[in-house]
């Protein structure tokens, strides 16, 4: 019997395709965000308003990631935006490797912002470094105010946190205060933005961020 | 439904490391917060390892708890007594104590990971194929 020690991460290659992807957007002063949630929480419609929100100011590209379709990156496309579509064909989440095949496919170094969608869904997503700046978190009010409590670890790596459809708060026991209250109790520095994407209410803070976010990268 | 993948880049890194020997124990290192499920990994390792040097090798799993780090003074905080348990409430935990030099910017800093730490191997190539490997 002989022993070999390895010492090594098992996810180590994605973890330095990831570091490259990293560098290769600093380089060229690309913020990159890694949009996490459940499936229809908002991230495409949030996507298509920030898209106008920011048109003819930032130059957004956008990754889109789905298990199957290319539904999502037709609507971005209609926006008017660049956009690739990554399908996992039944992948639970993106990996860094498919970000780099995406961005060959992009003309990075034209871009102000590159939004990646991930899959939806709030757990496997956020074991996978991406090259991202920051993960950002859609939550709906509809699916309760508790995800944080049940999936802290997306939370607990974002950086922001947009909580969206609070237009039917009205409607609905779950309370955006309670969802907030909640994300903050596990990460204490994360933005926390309300807005609903449909009626546009609360975007412009979330804009804002990332305007922030962009100069804040660009004075390194 | 990530292990599976992430079970095929653990037997490919131990055959890696095997050079062509059989493969009769895997010693691996799962976070608390990793998402990986040891259960599920032996489940996929059982089916993806048929047939390859590491066919019937025994998995032992080793568990690392999370890990929060003060973002101020650098210190880990201890947490030696909330080891077991939810991931949350050691977080929650960790955060409302704070750390020792007063602030409560604290971070998971370990806890997320799944490594590989060593091998077991039979030192002699047991199968033509790895005897071929070994020339």
């Amino acid at each position: 019997m002989v022993n070999i020690p390895v010492l090594r991460s098992i996810t180590e290659a994605n973890a330095l395709l990831a570091e490259a992807l990293r560098a290769r957007f600093g380089q060229q002063d690309v913020l990159v965000l890694n949009i996490i949630a459940s499936p229809g929480a908002g991230k495409t419609t949030l996507l298509e308003r920030t898209i106008e929100k920011l048109n003819g100011e930032l130059r957004l590209s956008v990754i889109e990631g789905d298990p199957t379709t290319s539904l999502d990156s037709e609507r971005i496309a209609a926006a008017g935006v660049p956009v690739v579509q990554i399908n996992t064909d039944g992948g639970c989440h993106l990996e860094a490797r498919m970000i780099q095949a995406a961005v060959e496919q992009l003309d990075v170094e034209d871009a102000d912002v590159v939004i990646i969608e991930n899959v939806g869904n709030l757990l496997c997503p956020t074991g996978w470094d991406l090259g991202e700046d920051a993960k950002v978190v859609v939550a709906s009010l509809p699916e309760g105010d508790d995800k944080p409590l049940k999936y802290p670890m997306a939370f607990a790596t974002a950086q922001a946190v947009v909580i969206n459809k609070v237009d039917l708060e009205p409607y609905l026991p779950a309370k955006a205060s309670v969802l907030r209250k909640n994300a903050l109790q596990i990460n204490p520095d994360l933005a926390v933005f309300e807005v609903s994407a449909l009626t546009g209410q609360g975007l412009e803070g979330w804009v804002d961020w990332m305007r922030e976010k962009l100069a804040e990268k660009r004075e390194f | 439904m990530h292990e599976a993948s992430v079970t095929q880049a653990m037997l490919d890194m131990a055959l890696e490391h095997a050079q062509g020997q059989r493969i009769t124990d895997i010693h691996l290192q799962v976070g608390r917060m990793s998402l990986v499920v040891p259960e599920c990994v032996e489940f996929y390792f059982e089916y993806l390892s048929k047939g390859t040097l590491a066919e019937g090798a025994t998995l032992h799993f080793e568990t690392v708890p999370i890990e929060m780090t003060c973002l101020d003074c650098g210190r880990q905080a201890d947490l030696s007594d909330w080891e077991d348990e939810q991931p949350r409430a050691i977080m929650v935990e960790a955060l409302a104590r704070g750390c020792q030099c007063g602030s409560s910017n604290l971070r998971i800093t370990g806890g997320t990971g799944f490594h590989m730490i060593s091998l077991e191997v039979d030192a002699a190539p047991t199968t033509k194929k790895a005897k071929e490997n070994e020339q």
